[in-house]
């Protein structure tokens, strides 16, 4: 039984939790903070787009691990 | 089914040099920036044409990031990110035009279905390209860094560890943060485009089955295109500003230390001091 693909659903899927929740955190307390000080939003930006970056970084490393189990390991 | 190829595909070699379709789009890309740039830059006006306005706007835009958050030294290093949000940026949204990935020669694969080569492939969807990428930014970091902190002081920021009895067990923990940084930044990029690219194929591919809904056909690859734009952009942006950041940390480490390091990086800006008309 051939299960490559379960494992790259599988790799994409779980590796997508951590990177979500954080995101979901970064994007709240950004917000929160534009909301209490909307001034700041300027000085806020380029923080919050490289937070946002680094957090992603980790889903993008399971996209790329399950693109391999897809389509480069044979 | 879409068929995906993790690696740009070859087209020809010159010598021992492979030419891949990636190479082409990354070349377009480039031959495109310099084409405008020479275009618009003929006759500068303080008060910009309408098409130099446009040139300018993503200009400023990254201008005025570099100029906010990027230290006291940020005219040093502004042409190099603003090279590279360029260039990314380019070779980003070229991607997204008609016939990119979809023009080319029919090849016949070993089980006997066909597939199609594209004569031009998203620069950013092939390793080498992020990679070299981020070995620029990679190399120009540390060399910022030891302009700044003189040889000396570079490697005792990058080998030695605040309180001196924990370098064993800190500094290799630097050491592959710093390395690190290459992987992450070329593997975002290449993961973000590559992935957009199998989505937008996915999407297309999708349609053909709801054609008989023929709006359907036409609305949900335009929705995703719109959504690569956004990525496109956000994409160069980000790699453009982590290259910035990474930059600013090797030449600010410096100040974290105290009196006994040598001053050789505190010397006052000189370099930055003819003002150029525009940034």
């Amino acid at each position: 039984m051939d299960l490559t693909k379960l494992a790259a659903g599988l790799a994409m899927g779980l590796g997508g939790i951590g990177p979500g929740i954080g995101l979901g955190i970064a994007v709240s307390k950004a917000m929160e903070a534009i909301g209490r000080n909307p001034e700041a939003s300027g000085t806020l930006f380029v923080p919050y787009i490289l937070g946002l970056a680094l957090t992603e970084a980790i889903g993008i490393y399971a996209l790329v691990v399950s693109l391999i189990i897809l389509f480069a390991a044979k | 089914m879409v068929h995906v190829e993790i690696a740009a595909e070859k087209l020809f070699a010159i010598g021992p040099l492979i030419v891949t379709n990636s190479m082409v789009g990354a070349l377009l890309a480039s031959i495109l920036l310099l084409l405008v740039a020479r275009w618009f830059t003929r006759r500068p006006g303080i008060v910009p044409s309408r098409g130099q306005s446009l040139v300018e706007l993503p200009i400023e835009f990254m201008a005025g990031i570099v100029r906010g958050s990027g230290g006291k030294r940020w005219r040093q290093f502004a042409p190099l990110i603003l090279a590279i949000f360029l260039f990314v940026l380019t070779a980003n949204w070229l991607s997204l035009l008609p016939g990119v990935g979809t023009i080319g020669l029919a090849e016949k694969l070993s089980d006997g279905s066909s597939i199609i080569v594209p004569f031009v492939r998203a620069g950013a969807a092939d390793l080498n390209f992020t990679l070299g990428l981020a070995l620029v930014s990679f190399v120009s970091f540390i060399a910022f860094g030891l302009r700044a902190n003189g040889l000396r002081g570079y490697l005792k920021e990058l080998l030695v560890a605040e309180p001196a009895y924990m370098t064993p067990l800190l500094t290799p923990i630097h050491l592959i943060s710093e390395l690190s940084r290459v992987i992450s930044l070329s593997m975002r990029l290449f993961g973000n485009v590559f992935a957009g690219e199998v989505l937008l194929a996915t999407m297309l591919a999708l349609t053909t089955a709801t054609l008989f809904i023929l709006p359907l056909a036409f609305v949900i690859p335009g929705v995703f295109i719109g959504l690569e734009l956004l990525f496109g952009l956000v994409q160069a942006l980000v790699f453009a500003l982590l290259s910035m950041t990474y930059i600013t940390l090797a030449i600010a480490e410096h100040r974290q230390h105290g009196p006994d390091q040598d001053h050789s990086g505190d010397a006052p800006e000189q370099g930055t001091a003819p003002v150029h008309g525009r940034a």
